[in-house]
């Protein structure tokens, strides 16, 4: 992030920290939306990258499934609130992900079945405070640190979000409880799609193992689309109509 | 009758003859009962602290919990909160401690880890006598109520997560909905347990909590009751499944069928080593006798020549031997008291304790004897013994005397 330059912290900040954070989810989910992006997950000695459908319809509804390679392919997985579901064809079964393995890595990636089942806890489960603002690109951005309150389910000690005020995501920290860094969610490649602007590019990095990342690149992308009614249910899952 | 003082200053003075070979015969025996009576004690000793252990690592007495959950211990069996019949029928003289629980399998995950546990959602102040954990925590504080928002967390299992006193740790498990149930959770104390199983295995939370985040209600997993002996509890398991019949009220013996197994392996082990160690024995003692009586056959055929009747000779020999095993029993018997009197502080056996921790036990062991231990082994010991004495008491008996004499 050598574009972002950091301001100076601003005294008692009159912008609402929360509706920031709400503007960006609600930015970055739409009403709705079906994108394509590859899934490259990195590591020291190999790499793969993954082709995967998503399909989102308000906060609590996602479709994940996966077309290429074909090794992976028709893999997918659907959430709804805060349950799981992963549909594997190569044993033809639906298995509900029991809440033991909510903290495990999806799809071998740096990212957990935790960080896409409760992305949006970021609203309700958090107080968020604005920390200072700068700039990127010309515009201005707002660094907001979101504390989790006592009894979220979460783990972190917090979390630095970098939000653009046209409500881009740029860079989101976790920090442990010690104030650790441990992983950081960053965004570039910022770029018209879908008739909005929006983040093409999305690396996680855990910070003490350099060598292992994840990064995700939007390839496709459509906001506010009709989405049929069949698709976030369990028998979609199953059976693919689309 | 008159002549049994007289058989026994003979045996005694026999005894003496050769005092090297009474003494290394006797230096044999005192060796082998002070094994057996130690060996019994520090057996017992270690099973005893096992059971003791067990029970007070959530255990208790008895266990009541709904029809199911011993099967499979999980939300879907719970239990209604206890009613009037099943409160008076806890609220008898011979009920210690009672208290009621919520116990469901779950995930615990801090920031870099993640592991399997059981979550258990306790009374603190009714836990207090019951179980390990009011006594266990020795950093931050134990839980203050029942609705207590803290957690618990053991020693080895923090380390594993990689977090401590004071940080948040978050709780997955299943409700009663089955839904995904998750709540953060400040860690206010950490527990030590033995063994180490109980540190990873186990996190507690106050009851009305567990019951919050899992939408129990007022359901409970199970009841743990505490009696004032843990032997013979078959009149409260009855009175407690006639309170509650539609309940599965169990005791320990049932809930812990290893530890009941390690009793009774415990038992025939002990027994088998009295018999080996007795057998060694008795073989170096039937020896010693033989060779004491071969060496006499003369002087037998002289006392039958004299008038001495066969079973007057059988007897003599057999107070030589009855005299060497009391002797034997009572020497044995001081220096294996003192033994254990030495032990009392516990053996320490840390250096092997992590071997030691995968068989429940706990690195130092404290002996312990029982009447019934001791009664067995001096018994046995004197009885086969002087059964062993038959043999060459029979022999020095049927001597014809003029053989015996004319004998070189």
């Amino acid at each position: 992030m050598s574009l972002l330059f950091w301001g100076t912290a601003t005294a008692a900040p009159p912008e609402d920290a929360a509706a920031i954070v709400k503007r960006a989810i609600d930015y970055w989910r739409d009403v709705s939306s079906y994108s394509v992006i590859d899934m490259t997950i990195h590591r020291p000695d190999w790499e793969r990258t993954m082709t995967i459908r998503i399909w989102t319809r308000g906060q609590k509804e996602s479709l994940v499934r996966v077309v290429a390679p074909p090794k992976d392919a028709g893999n997918a997985t659907l959430l709804l609130d805060n349950d799981m579901w992963s549909f594997t064809p190569k044993i033809n079964r639906v298995i509900k992900i029991p809440s033991s393995m909510m903290n495990q890595s999806w799809m071998g990636s740096d990212f957990s079945n935790n960080d896409l089942a409760k992305a949006d806890d970021l609203i309700e489960q958090y107080t968020h405070k604005l920390l200072r603002t700068g700039t990127h690109d010309g515009r201005k951005v707002y660094v907001i640190d979101s504390t989790p309150k006592e009894t979220a389910p979460v783990v972190w000690g917090h979390e630095v979000i970098a939000i653009r005020d046209d409500w881009l995501i740029l860079e989101h920290a976790f920090y442990d409880q010690q104030n650790v860094l441990v992983k950081k969610l960053v965004t570039s490649d910022i770029r018209p799609m879908g008739g909005k602007l929006v983040a093409a590019r999305e690396r996680m990095q855990k910070l003490d193992k350099p060598g292992e990342w994840t990064e995700v690149v939007t390839r496709e992308v459509r906001f506010n689309i009709p989405i049929a009614a069949g698709t976030f249910t369990l028998s979609n899952l199953r059976n693919p109509r689309e | 009758m008159n002549r049994l003082p007289l058989l026994i200053r003979m045996a005694w003075r026999n005894l003496w003859r050769h005092p090297p070979r009474t003494l290394l015969i006797l230096f044999a025996f005192v060796l082998g009962v002070w094994s057996i009576v130690v060996l019994a004690a520090y057996g017992r000793g270690a099973l005893e602290q096992q059971i003791e252990r067990s029970i007070d690592n959530l255990t208790a007495h008895v266990q009541i919990h709904a029809t199911g959950y011993r099967d499979d211990p999980v939300i879907d069996h719970r239990l209604p909160p206890p009613g009037p019949a099943l409160r008076t029928a806890l609220a008898q003289a011979d009920v210690t401690a009672w208290a009621a629980r919520v116990r469901v399998p779950a995930v615990v995950a801090s920031e870099r880890e993640s592991a399997g546990i059981v979550l258990v959602g306790i009374e603190p102040a009714r836990e207090r006598g019951l179980s390990f954990i009011a006594e266990a925590v020795h950093a931050g504080r134990y839980l203050d109520a029942d609705d207590d928002p803290g957690l618990l967390l053991g020693r080895k299992l923090a380390e594993r997560l990689e977090t401590g006193l004071g940080r948040r740790v978050v709780v997955m498990s299943q409700d009663a909905n089955n839904q995904i149930a998750d709540r953060g959770f400040r860690v206010v104390g950490i527990f030590d347990g033995s063994p180490e199983a109980m540190e990873t295995g186990y996190v507690f939370i106050g009851r009305a909590t567990a019951q919050q985040m899992l939408k129990l209600g007022d359901s409970v997993s199970e009841l743990a009751v505490l009696a004032s002996s843990r032997d013979r509890l078959d009149g409260l398991v009855m009175r407690l499944r006639a309170a509650s019949p539609e309940s599965d009220v169990q005791p320990w013996t049932t809930l812990e069928p290893l530890l009941v197994l390690a009793e009774e392996l415990s038992g025939t082990i002990l027994t088998i080593w009295y018999l080996i160690v007795f057998t060694a024995m008795s073989f170096g003692l039937v020896n010693t006798l033989l060779m004491a009586v071969f060496e006499r056959i003369r002087e037998f055929g002289l006392f039958q020549a004299l008038g001495m009747p066969p079973r007057l000779i059988l007897g003599m020999v057999l107070a030589e031997s009855v005299i060497l095993l009391a002797l034997a029993l009572t020497v044995g018997n001081l220096l294996a008291g003192a033994t254990l009197l030495s032990l009392k502080g516990g053996i320490d056996l840390s250096a092997f304790a992590e071997g030691l921790e995968m068989f429940g036990f706990s690195p130092i062991i404290y002996p312990m004897i029982t009447a019934a231990d001791f009664v067995t082994a001096n018994v046995l010991v004197f009885v086969l013994g002087v059964v062993a004495c038959l043999y060459p008491a029979w022999r020095a008996a049927r001597y014809a005397p003029v053989q015996a004499i004319t004998r070189i």
